[in-house]
């Protein structure tokens, strides 16, 4: 069963409501088309990487799913419920972080989420283990948030977003502000949640966090769905890196073994090429040469997509936002 | 309305409106200290000629008798000042404000419709319009008794002041909120409603005591506070119905536009 499906998902604004500087938005006549005919089906379970640079739709289709925004076309159901019509009834089920998530600075750490625990009127049985998961003491939420440093702030979003166990998190850009160690301390959490069967629809720009959590992941651009891939079958497909060195300098013969390409030598006389598929073929090549130094380099989810969407037409300006963030383009 | 909404607004808002409270209190004990300490000399000193008459008109009031020193002081700059600390500033920032500083975010993200977060922060505003002025009433018995005037009140006549009060005010929180309701910033909201109300004021200000403009005085909503007219028996029922008519359309405009509007994510 799908958790969230959108069918022809559409969001334009009219010149007099345009919202905010929408840098990927594409503009057509008076009118700003911030998400065009999306149709997605996020599965019951499963982490669901939603990826694209800053403006390119992310944030309003999550807006769409949660009522803030209104649809122009097309349809969206999160839970089986209508984005439209059961809007009350899908947030007491989902959680939500927001991205730059602003909270109420007079209020205490422990308020706040109390606060927020009894809006949402579900008793918050997570809570207790993601204060020590993300390293939240007591004395800590004694103290008003106003206080907090930009990491704490983000782990109370990420606390009052999780701590009632929803069915579906929507997240949006979660680990911003968090140090590497916290945020491995949050994929552990997502993996748990997994594990226990809930949904994670999670929007980023990072690639290789997305690479890192993701069951499968969809690419936005300019407000158009570009990819929807399954993150493990992309990274099969990928052409690995091989660079390799001969003890006694005598290379072994690689042309036309199956998966190898793009055989080269670099100056100092290590042999390059490029593996895709099964290995074995490779292994059985270089088997009986007295190999000194072999890498096979893993896949990365950045270098898979600009393979995959090469051929893609090169239109906009919003690769550089996307490797600025930290991953690669993904199509060109 | 939701109860967890009320009771978090509350909270927030109890330390300053305790403080609205005890200056309007002290501000309404001190109107029957005027009139019985000076009410009779002013009066003789406009009964000479020494002062215009035109200039005690002020507010549709005098301090000659009880009833309109209180209405005097009802209607003064330093009553609407109190009052607007919650009527104006409190509806005008309490969409637009959280919009502004991004925590509507979390609020709506809760399951609780708009027009529920809207009914809540409308019943906490006339909560709290009414506490302050309730804390005017009980200042004008308190502040009657003490110079022992208290006789010249018809008590049973005080519940309608309140009424009325509640009118005027209501309907300038229920236009706040509906500024508040349809802007992202705080700024344009409480601009609005500020606009409205001061010059609704100038305008009431001007008509009482310029008699050229004694025309435009029902153009002005504060025409509509009856309080010297009330405390001496005589109800403007019209008047009154206008005031809830005002209120009527701001909040069902609120209702209308606020579940409607797109709330795109703040910049």
């Amino acid at each position: 069963m799908d958790a969230l499906t959108t069918t022809g998902l559409t969001k334009r604004y009219g010149h007099r409501e345009l919202p905010v500087h929408r840098p990927g938005a594409s503009r057509g006549g008076s009118e700003v088309r911030a998400l065009e005919d999306l149709s997605i089906a996020v599965h019951e379970g499963e982490i669901f990487g939603f990826l694209g640079p800053n403006g390119a739709g992310k944030s309003t289709t999550i807006r769409l799913l949660l009522g803030y925004l209104h649809p122009t076309a097309g349809s969206a159901s999160v839970l089986g419920l209508d984005v439209v019509r059961d809007s009350v009834a899908i947030r007491s089920r989902v959680g939500y972080l927001p991205g730059g998530i602003a909270l109420y600075d007079s209020l205490s750490g422990e308020r706040l989420l109390d606060y927020l625990g009894e809006l949402t009127g579900r008793p918050s049985v997570r809570r207790a283990e993601l204060l020590e998961r993300l390293e939240l003491s007591a004395r800590t939420l004694r103290r008003p948030v106003r206080d907090y440093s930009r990491g704490m702030r983000q782990k109370i979003g990420i606390i009052q977003a999780l701590q009632h166990d929803p069915e579906l998190a929507i997240l949006d850009e979660p680990t911003e502000g968090l140090d590497p160690l916290m945020q491995r301390a949050f994929y552990a959490i997502l993996d748990d949640l997994k594990a226990a069967g809930r949904t994670i629809f999670f929007s980023s720009h990072v690639l290789s966090e997305v690479e890192r959590v993701c069951d499968r992941v969809a690419i936005v651009r300019r407000g158009r769905l570009v990819a929807l891939e399954d993150v493990t079958s992309l990274l099969e497909h990928r052409k690995r890196n091989v660079e390799l060195r001969a003890a006694d300098g005598d290379l072994p013969k690689l042309d036309g073994v199956a998966g190898v390409s793009g055989l080269g030598r670099t100056v100092d006389g290590r042999l390059t090429c490029q593996l895709e598929g099964d290995v074995g073929p490779f292994l059985a090549a270089i088997a009986g040469h007295r190999i000194s130094d072999l890498t096979i380099e893993p896949a990365h989810l950045e270098e898979a997509f600009l393979e995959l969407y090469e051929d893609a037409e090169p239109e906009d300006d919003d690769l550089p936002a996307l490797a600025a963030a930290g991953g690669a383009g993904v199509a060109q | 309305m939701n109860l967890v909404l009320f009771g978090h607004l509350w909270r927030s808002q109890r330390t300053k409106l305790v403080i609205v409270c005890v200056a309007m209190l002290a501000w309404s004990s001190f109107l029957p200290v005027i009139y019985k300490s000076f009410g009779s000399q002013m009066k003789a000193l406009v009964d000479s000629g020494i002062i215009p008459k035109q200039l005690t008109n002020f507010g549709g009031a005098d301090v000659f008798s009880l009833p309109g020193a209180i209405a005097v002081g009802y209607i003064h700059p330093i009553a609407i000042i109190l009052t607007s600390i919650f009527a104006i500033g409190f509806s005008a920032s309490a969409i637009a404000g959280e919009r502004q500083r991004g925590t509507l975010e979390v609020l709506l993200a809760r399951p609780i419709s708009r027009r529920r977060v809207y009914v809540t922060l409308l019943a906490a505003t006339l909560f709290f319009i009414g506490l302050i002025l309730l804390a005017a009433i009980l200042g004008t018995l308190l502040g009657s008794a003490i110079v022992g005037v208290g006789g010249e009140l018809v008590v049973e006549r005080l519940p309608l002041l309140w009424i009325n009060g509640m009118l005027l005010w209501g309907s300038i929180a229920a236009i706040g909120l509906a500024a508040s309701v349809s802007f992202d910033r705080l700024t344009p909201a409480l601009g609005v409603t500020l606009a409205i109300v001061v010059v609704s004021y100038f305008v009431y200000v001007l008509a009482s005591l310029w008699p050229d403009a004694k025309g435009l005085e029902p153009y002005s909503i504060f025409h509509y506070l009856a309080s010297r007219d009330i405390l001496n028996g005589i109800v403007d029922a019209a008047g009154l119905l206008l005031l809830a008519a005002v209120g009527a359309i701001a909040i069902v405009m609120a209702l209308v536009v606020f579940p409607r509007r797109d709330l795109a994510a703040p910049s």
